[in-house]
């Protein structure tokens, strides 16, 4: 009885770190471009429509933060079979890890807007500086909490993955929930705040994005900004509850019988998936213009 | 039928690009066989030149691949190609010596296989298809084997299965500590698999231009060599790790400055806080 108490306060503090991860790689991604908004802000210029907004695509973001993750947690591993202090490693790791993110970043940057010469989009090196740093800062956090809860699975709870694994499973599952979470809040809603709300994106506003601030011109920082309230704590609950509820679910039912962490996994997304269907009816009748698509086309 | 959306004008041909990849990283790699003779570690860095090598063949073959539509985005090409690459190279290194050869012939074979499925059974029917497939699986295969003699000094079974422990004094052997009981060859194969794709992904739109895509192969290729080398402390001794850290530092910094000069030359401006330009019937 006593170790599954102790699995679950390690459980809520995996669920909580991993909910500051989420929130933290939402942000960051936003600030970047980087997932589905980026293809609107690489297809801007061409449509004439120059802008200030940084477009870091890496890779999508579960492969990114599956390396981001994956290496801090080698590097960490590395350091800790060097009988360094694991805390110490850890951000050591996640620093080292941060600064290939921070590379990454600033060439995608400047590699993709030279390819668009020929439509007159500049590079802007102040953006280069500026939000580079806010992406590698939001970063180091992702990166810090997620290896952090991928040792406390790996030796608090005896999960037999060595840390490296761990950090690759989970760095892409941060990515996916990021990616699949916070982002639509940032490519259909802060980029095409111009159009009709829920109207999608028709062709003909292809690449027209917000390129305007309250004041002056918009930066992704502005984005950043916008996002992190709701994007991000959603990105942050949506891996926050991920983490919790596997853990969870194995820590208190494996112990009964290892079949039944099974069969409450396979209960959970029966739950979810009722629960994700009633939210998408009630919010496409209450909100938006979905009910008659033909309309929005004409 | 897939069509090319995108045209290589000018630069070195393929062709010359793969010939030359192959030799390279294949002599690099053998150069880490050096260790093995002398009784040394010192000549692991040779893994790490061996990654940058055949990156830069590696990347181009994506370029040569995703100039067609082929409905994927441009990341999905590194993965296949570390995907079909890492079951080559983990059976090769059973063979000895002869693992870099045996590995080359398998990763081929294995990628012809999947060239040949995705073309006539997935029906994606793209001409370079098989070609690039094949290339691309011994591409993954060579670079998690340069990685492996990079970070363990060695491309042998044995040496990437057992590590060494130090517990009171005594040395013992153990298979946690080491390249894949640790699982560092997860971050051997997403450091390669994001260092394949990332060049063409950054470069590509109208403005292309190989000279810049391939420099930049190269800064990330010796961006992974220094972190893949910071890793290679815990398993070979700190000299030969420090050998393998500084030139991995000076080819980074290198690359990454003539990066920089390549994007400043092709791009339209290099503006400094200044608004976004007027254009033209605006």
């Amino acid at each position: 009885m006593e170790h599954i108490v102790f699995g679950i306060g390690i459980t809520a503090l995996a669920g909580a770190l991993a909910t500051v991860a989420g929130s933290a790689e939402d942000t960051e991604s936003n600030i970047g471009s980087q997932g589905d908004p980026n293809s609107q802000v690489q297809l801007a210029p061409q449509m004439g429509f120059l802008h200030r907004i940084f477009n870091k695509a890496v890779a999508g973001e579960p492969p990114a933060y599956g390396l981001w993750c994956c290496l801090g947690a080698g590097l960490a591993w590395a350091f800790m079979a060097m009988q360094i202090n694991p805390v110490l490693a850890i951000v050591l790791g996640a620093v080292l890890a941060t600064f290939v993110q921070g590379v990454y970043a600033t060439t995608a940057y400047v590699g993709r807007t030279a390819s668009l010469a020929k439509f007159g989009q500049p590079v802007f090196v102040d953006i280069l500086k500026s939000m580079t740093t806010v992406t590698m800062a939001h970063a180091f956090i992702a990166i810090f909490c997620t290896v952090t809860l991928c040792h406390l699975i790996n030796t608090a709870l005896g999960h037999p993955f060595p840390l490296p694994l761990l950090g690759l499973i989970w760095g892409i599952a941060l990515g996916a929930a990021g990616s699949a979470t916070g982002n639509p809040y940032y490519g259909k809603e802060r980029q095409y705040q111009n159009q009709k709300f829920g109207a999608g994106v028709p062709i003909s506003a292809s690449g027209n994005i917000v390129r305007y601030a309250e004041a002056g011109e918009r930066n992704s920082i502005d984005n950043g900004w916008f996002t992190a309230k709701i994007g991000g704590s959603a990105s942050g609950i949506c891996f926050g509850m991920i983490v919790f509820l596997e853990l969870w679910r194995t820590v208190v039912f494996e112990a009964i019988n290892p079949w039944y962490a099974i069969i409450v996994g396979v209960l959970m997304i029966l739950i979810f998936t009722v629960i994700d269907r009633y939210i998408e009816v009630w919010g496409r009748k209450t909100y938006g213009p979905y009910t008659a698509p033909k309309e929005a086309e004409a | 039928m897939s069509v090319k959306v995108e045209v290589i004008e000018g630069g070195v041909p393929h062709n010359t690009i793969l010939i030359a990849g192959v030799v390279s990283t294949l002599v690099c790699i053998y150069l880490t066989y050096l260790n093995v003779v002398t009784q040394t570690e010192m000549f692991s860095f040779f893994g790490g030149l061996a990654v940058v090598a055949a990156l830069v063949w590696g990347s181009h073959t994506i370029k040569v691949l995703c100039s067609y539509g082929i409905g994927t985005g441009v990341p999905s090409a590194g993965m296949i190609a570390f995907g079909s690459g890492v079951i080559a190279m983990l059976y090769a290194t059973r063979f000895g010596m002869l693992a870099p050869v045996v590995a080359l012939i398998l990763a081929a074979i294995i990628g012809l296989v999947l060239g040949w499925v995705s073309n006539n059974i997935l029906n994606m029917k793209i001409p370079a298809m098989v070609q690039a497939l094949t290339e691309m699986a011994v591409v993954g295969a060579l670079t998690l084997m340069g990685f492996a003699a990079l970070i363990t000094g060695t491309f042998g079974f044995e040496g990437l299965t057992t590590g060494t422990v130090t517990m009171f004094g005594m040395t013992l052997l153990t298979h946690q500590n080491s390249f894949i009981g640790g699982c560092l060859i997860a971050v051997a194969f997403l450091l390669g698999a994001i260092a394949i794709q990332h060049p063409f992904n950054a470069c590509l739109g109208p403005g292309w231009t190989q000279d810049r895509m391939l420099m930049l192969t190269a800064e990330c290729a010796f961006l992974s060599m220094i972190v893949a080398a910071i890793m290679s402390f815990a398993l070979i001794s700190a000299g030969s790790a420090i050998i393998s850290l500084v030139i991995a530092i000076i080819g980074w910094v290198y690359t990454y400055k003539e990066y920089m000069a390549l994007s400043k030359r092709d791009a339209h401006s290099w503006l400094d806080s200044k608004p976004i330009p007027d254009v033209e019937g605006q």
